[in-house]
């Protein structure tokens, strides 16, 4: 059974699609990535799916309790661990009373061993809190009860590369001891680092989801190439080279079609030097949104012009 | 699961200490005037005729008991404890859900309605502080003043006040999960309780108009009369628990209701 169902989820605001019929599952054990920029809904998603907010349409899961069912969506919450992306605490007390507060309501059992890995000044009003240590507070509390699936909202945000770098490590035993992981994230890095699958959400929409590996490998290569001429676009360019970049004899660019073509293709050129690699996620990235939404239209466009 | 009702009620002290305190000052000084004060009441009485005296709720103005119902109960309870409760009950979930705690307190296993109910429990706090501290004044205060009160009619006075003081707070709490902004909430509870106290008040005046004053709270609570006559008035009583309920009850169908 899987661990997070999604069944055509989705979230109106007025005239925005925050979620539009998004539909995927999160499987045991693993450490899915929810990839997408800023105000692309992968927030809405996370508080669908905690039941913070209602779906207008279709339905999800969440470790068997269907999240219309407040009743049993409650009960399941005491094995869901929460990192939200923006930390709401009680800004008076200290760091150790907030995990009281919560010890309180769902149990402690792994505070101890959490806080040798991430040590706020548990002392210190969290008012006095810088952002990485509210979001060391919020690891905290969002593992402390050993729960079965974590629901973590740009974890990493805030923290320093060292701590970033302990987090990653954590939910990768995490995930070795059987839990399950869905973390939201814009940074490419991270999901690339740690994520054994990702989906891309696209203003509202799932744009991808596959494992990294297949992801990186679907997203075509990077060719950086050097002719012995000056590069003749007419010829040179054809439908299936993205996000390319011609300076004089020198072209750089993602090929998305079948590597025999590209190899055909370049025969009929004179190069002084190839380069063919595998694009990094943020290249990949690009390739579903364009560089700010609308690049990808400018850049596919004129390229698709001159091949008809 | 208490774990919300204890932290709600830990908030709680620090204001319901400072306003116990105020409100603490604000009786002794009273009942230091009573005394001067009770020789001019007595030809305020005979100057007006008895009927506008009632009318304006004053009644045996210049005996203790009549100062303390009349006046005493009316300002600092009715309006001024009034509007404490409805102002803080206002705060309580809006408050949370614009910080985003309530993120984080709804992640927990625990129902929306156990989180409403257990802030609302944590008003225990003010309700215990102002009464045992306002008791204490004003019982101590009269015997200074060389006057006495029958300290049982006090202790009623005081506890009919209670489901008065819970309208109040339900006010204040179905404003707090229906709008959207702190500001709003607080500021509208804040108005509806001194805009009720000022129309019961007014109602009277006019028996044409006297009808108004039945919708709002503060007609059922009488320390007067319960202080004068020894009434005790526990159908209205009633009513105001039942009007609690029902208001504590909106707001669990609204906030069940709602995105957060």
């Amino acid at each position: 059974m899987s661990t997070i169902h999604m069944d055509g989820l989705t979230k109106r605001y007025g005239d925005v699609l925050a979620n539009d019929s998004v539909t995927f599952d999160v499987g045991s054990g693993e450490i899915f990535g929810y990839l997408g920029p800023n105000g692309a809904g992968k927030t809405t998603t996370i508080r669908l799916l905690l039941g913070l907010i209602k779906p207008t349409s279709g339905t999800a899961a969440v470790l068997g309790a269907d999240i219309r069912d407040r009743r049993a969506l409650t009960e399941r919450k005491a094995a869901v661990g929460y990192l939200p992306d923006s930390l709401g605490f009680e800004e008076r007390l200290t760091g150790r009373q907030v995990l009281d507060y919560f010890a309180r309501m769902r149990g402690d059992e792994r505070r101890d061993e959490l806080l040798e890995l991430f040590h706020p000044p548990l002392e210190k009003p969290v008012e006095t809190y810088s952002h990485g240590n509210k979001r060391m507070l919020g690891i905290v509390q969002a593992f402390m009860h050993d729960p079965q699936l974590a629901i973590l909202d740009e974890p990493t945000s805030g923290l320093d590369p060292l701590k970033q770098d302990r987090l990653h490590q954590f939910l990768e035993a995490e995930r070795d001891a059987g839990k399950t992981i869905f973390l939201s994230s814009h940074v490419l890095s991270e999901v690339q680092r740690v994520c054994d699958r990702v989906g891309i959400i696209r203003e509202g929409k799932l744009a991808a989801l596959e494992d990294i590996d297949a992801l990186l490998e679907r997203s075509g290569k990077r060719v950086w190439i050097h002719l012995t001429d000056p590069v003749d676009e007419e010829r040179f360019v054809t439908p299936e080279m993205i996000d390319l970049e011609v300076v004089d004899s020198a072209a750089q660019f993602t090929y998305t079609g079948e590597y025999n073509a590209l190899v055909d293709h370049l025969g009929a050129f004179d190069i002084a030097n190839i380069e063919i690699t595998d694009p990094q996620l943020d290249e990949i990235f690009k390739h579903y949104y364009g560089e700010d939404g609308s690049a990808a239209t400018n850049h596919e466009e004129p390229v698709q012009t001159e091949a008809e | 699961m208490t774990a919300i009702l204890r932290a709600e009620s830990r908030q709680l002290v620090r204001s319901s200490l400072v306003l116990t305190g105020l409100l603490a000052l604000l009786l002794a000084f009273v009942l230091a005037v009573f005394p001067g004060f009770a020789e001019e009441a007595a030809l305020v009485e005979e100057a007006f005729p008895p009927v506008l005296l009632g009318l304006l709720g004053i009644e045996e103005i210049h005996t203790i008991e009549g100062f303390v119902g009349g006046y005493v109960f009316s300002i600092v309870w009715i309006l001024f404890a009034g509007i404490y409760f409805a102002y803080v009950s206002a705060g309580m979930i809006v408050d949370d859900i614009r910080t985003r705690r309530m993120d984080l307190t709804l992640s927990s296993p625990v129902s929306r309605e156990s989180v409403v109910l257990q802030k609302v429990a944590a008003l225990w706090v003010p309700l215990v502080a102002l009464h045992v501290g306002l008791f204490a004044v004003v019982a101590v205060g009269i015997r200074v003043i060389g006057e006495s009160l029958d300290p049982v009619a006090l202790a009623m006075a005081h506890l009919f006040l209670v489901p008065y003081l819970l309208v109040c707070a339900g006010i204040g709490i179905v404003l707090s999960v229906v709008l959207e902004r702190v500001e709003s909430a607080q500021a509208a509870a804040l108005g509806l309780v001194f805009v009720l106290w000022l129309v019961d008040g007014l109602s009277h005046m006019d028996p044409d108009f006297e009808w108004v004053g039945a919708a709002t709270p503060s007609r059922y609570v009488d320390p007067g009369a319960i202080l004068v006559h020894g009434e005790y008035a526990f159908g209205d009583a009633g009513l105001l628990l039942v009007a609690f309920l029902a208001l504590i009850v909106i707001a669990l169908v609204v906030f069940v209701r709602r995105d957060i």
